[in-house]
């Protein structure tokens, strides 16, 4: 037994000891890592960013990249238009059916999200002459089957009398023709949601929808709300006892208009407690915390005043 | 007679131009709502904080009425917990003319929500005249304003009348400050204590003594109308159940019983008291019609039945009974019958009383070596305990039904406390002397 303990003591001993000599033999080096600034925001954040807000400063740099969007946007405002108008012209037949294949391209296109690689050397190359092709592309589709449409892109109003009479060969193509338009507009796409532009928000896109206050947002001016709000006693006894108050702010946050009941009760004490809640967003005044960014959101704020979970139980 | 189409019909054409015209408005309503919503579920539950700078006195003999009346004002206000009149120290704007608007930036920048102003005038013929104003500071509008007139030893009674005005139109509860308590005022060492029956205002002002001290009274009640108390007194022979007019002084024993009679209340209606009658070792619930002095019999019991009380609907009666083994609160019907018990908790139950809004019942709980006050719903469910200790026992309700007066034995004797029904806001009622089996007026105007 004794020679086995020592073999194995020995063993172990020897073998440890060259592990502690051949690993330190090459110290493991990391490459020294580049810093990478990185702003955290949310999802809900990121997506509105893309689509720009009205009252945000003028940023110089993704401004090419926005207005892009906003040129595209427009055409199908004019796409649109068209369609109202044939139905006025064609009125007595079944063609109005053939507008609605357009729109369906139309939406297509926003659709295809693509790789980010694409995007930077077309925004370089033109950004103009993009939506120029694709009405072009559109037209030489639409060139056998049609001549007119080309003309209604190009000049907007005075064509679509024509279109009505050639439409109904269309439906059939419609397939290829979709196929088709979603290869050629894939580009416009590209330059229009790339990763660039969320670096700030930039003016004006007619379709970005605006930004809506975060979570904490929004929680930060109801806990002020309710700070401000000593709920009567009374309301105790009425739990139903609901009161809406609309607001509407200035920029900076003080309030534009006293603020307005937006509901009204029959109960004796329902004066009471309008008044009570009317007082609080009074008191509270101003909401000076508010972001300005997004004014457009807040500026106009209904609060409902429920007191039914404060006197429960 | 020419047949017309009706000005108003309802042709079919009608109703559809009708229904578009409302779809459409709809449509502009739900446009013009606003952008983002919020509900708002919490509040801050700290007291309300409200100005009640001096008021105004009318000629300069008027201003120490007119500062007293402000002191009760205040003091009523900040005893009901709900509200915390704000340092005067503090005032930036000092009221000089009741007629002229207050300067209410400078109020709101003490963060007063409330502002009370007022004017205390002498008349020509000896009255006093007062009026107040009562303004909500954020806004700037009057909430209400009244004026009164009354003989100048009245001025207290005015000032308590105005709180419950002011009480009222921002908590959206009655008031409960124009009331007065009637109680057992005790003096005297603990062998020879004498007790006498005393009524007083709620804050503890304008004590008046209404009986002598020679007999024992207990359990003191308001009639309804605040002009008659019932109580239970003994002095020579059996302890009989009283009535007395507390103008007239007029006193009288209310039926002619065969034995000692005790613990009485009056109906809501004020016609009727209910009271126990000692049978034996057992008691039972008689009530009796004070016109025509008719006793029915409400139950017949081999127990002890006892502290009986109206609910304010006078269609039930809640009462004590150890027919179960341990004293515990019954329910029944206001003309007898079965009686269901609603308090299960550990210990035993004793005095009930029904909040005079119906939601509550107020009880002494003795158990567990404590005497506690607490509250349930009229079936028994929802019991809360207010407060606990040595001795606590007795109690009774505001009108408004918010706050539970009761009395606690320490320091060598009894004296009277409020406590809100939320638990909070215990207050000591000051007393000339020990006090006990205190029970709140209705309001008195």
């Amino acid at each position: 037994m004794k020679a086995g303990w020592t073999i194995s003591a020995v063993l172990h001993g020897v073998v440890l000891g060259a592990t502690l000599i051949v690993f330190a033999i090459k110290p493991l080096s990391a490459p020294p890592l580049e810093f990478i600034s990185t702003d955290i925001i949310s999802d809900a954040d990121f997506s509105q960013i893309t689509n720009g807000i009205k009252t945000a400063p003028k940023a110089e740099t993704p401004k090419p990249l926005v207005e892009k969007i906003a040129e595209t946007k427009p055409v199908e405002e004019h796409k649109a238009k068209v369609v109202d108008k044939k139905p006025e012209i064609v009125a007595t037949s079944d063609k109005v059916e053939p507008p609605k294949p357009e729109p369906e391209q139309k939406k297509p296109e926003p659709k295809p999200p693509t790789p980010a690689a694409k995007s930077e050397p077309k925004q370089a190359f033109a950004k103009e002459p993009e939506q120029k092709i694709d009405p072009i592309a559109e037209a030489l589709k639409k060139d056998a089957k049609k001549p007119d449409p080309k003309t209604q892109q190009k000049a907007e109003t005075p064509m679509p009398q024509k279109k009505p009479e050639p439409v109904k060969p269309q439906p059939k193509f419609d397939a290829s023709r979709i196929a088709a338009l979603l290869d050629k507009r894939d580009p416009q796409r590209h330059s229009a949601t790339g990763a660039t532009l969320s670096q700030t928000p930039s003016l004006g896109t007619a379709t970005g929808r605006s930004a809506s206050l975060t979570q904490s947002e929004i929680d930060a001016l109801r806990a002020r709300i309710q700070q401000c709000w000593n709920p009567p006693a009374g309301l105790a006894d009425a739990r139903d006892l609901i009161v809406v108050v609309r607001i509407r702010f200035n920029t900076d946050g003080s309030l534009s208009a006293d603020p307005t009941l937006s509901n009204s009760g029959s109960h004796p004490t329902f004066q009471v407690a309008a008044e009570s809640a009317l007082r609080a967003v009074r008191r509270c005044a101003p909401y000076s915390f508010m972001p300005i960014t997004k004014y457009d959101v807040w500026k106009d704020v209904e609060v409902t005043f429920d007191p039914r979970d404060m006197f429960r139980g | 007679m020419t047949k017309s189409p009706p000005p108003f019909g309802f042709t079919r054409r009608r109703v559809l131009a009708l229904g578009a015209a409302t779809s459409a408005t709809a449509l502009l309503a739900t446009r013009a709502s606003a952008q983002l919503r919020l509900d708002v579920t919490q509040g801050n539950v700290q007291p309300i904080p409200i100005a009640v700078p001096d008021f105004v006195g009318g000629t300069p003999n008027d201003a120490e009425s007119a500062r007293g009346i402000t002191q009760v004002i205040t003091n009523n206000l900040r005893r009901s917990g709900l509200f915390n009149p704000i340092d005067p120290a503090a005032y930036i704007e000092k009221i000089a003319s009741f007629d002229m608007l207050p300067r209410f930036p400078d109020w709101r920048a003490i963060n007063a929500q409330g502002l009370i102003t007022g004017r205390v005038t002498r008349q020509g013929d000896g009255r006093l005249k007062v009026e107040f104003r009562l303004w909500d500071v954020t806004s700037g509008q009057q909430l209400t304003g009244q004026q009164y007139f009354t003989s100048p030893d009245n001025w207290r009674r005015i000032s308590h009348i105005v709180s419950d005005q002011v009480y009222e139109r921002l908590t959206g509860e009655k008031g409960y400050f124009d009331t007065r308590i009637v109680f057992i005022d005790e003096t005297g060492g603990k062998e020879r204590r004498v007790k006498r029956l005393s009524i007083m205002d709620q804050d503890g002002a304008s004590v008046r003594y209404l009986t002598r001290g020679e007999d024992l009274v207990l359990t003191p009640r308001f009639s309804p109308s605040t002009q008659e108390i019932t109580y239970m007194s003994y002095g020579q022979g059996d302890p009989r159940v009283f009535l007395l007019n507390i103008e007239t002084g007029q006193r009288e024993i209310v039926g002619n019983f065969p034995g000692m009679t005790f613990s009485p209340r009056f109906s809501p209606t004020g016609q009727q008291v209910i009271m126990s009658l000692q049978q034996g070792a057992n008691s039972n619930l008689f009530v009796m019609d004070l016109q025509s002095k008719r006793t029915t019999r409400l139950t017949d019991t081999s127990a002890i039945d006892t502290a009986p009380c109206f609910a304010p609907d006078g269609g039930r009666i809640c009462f004590e009974s150890d027919r179960g083994g341990r004293p515990q609160i019954y329910v029944m019907g206001a003309s007898g019958g079965a009686a269901q018990r609603v308090s299960f908790g550990e210990g035993s139950y004793s005095t009930p009383v029904w909040s005079p809004r119906g939601d509550f019942i107020a009880f002494t709980k003795q158990g567990g070596g404590q005497f506690s006050i607490g509250i349930m719903k009229p079936d028994g469910s929802g019991e809360r305990l207010l407060t606990s200790g040595y001795h606590n026992e007795g109690p009774t309700f505001a009108p408004n039904g918010r706050v539970v007066m009761f009395f606690r034995d320490q320091a060598g004797g009894p004296s009277l406390y409020t406590i809100d029904v939320t638990g909070r806001n215990e207050q000591r009622v000051p007393t000339p002397a020990f006090a006990s089996d205190p029970a709140w007026s209705p309001l008195l105007s």
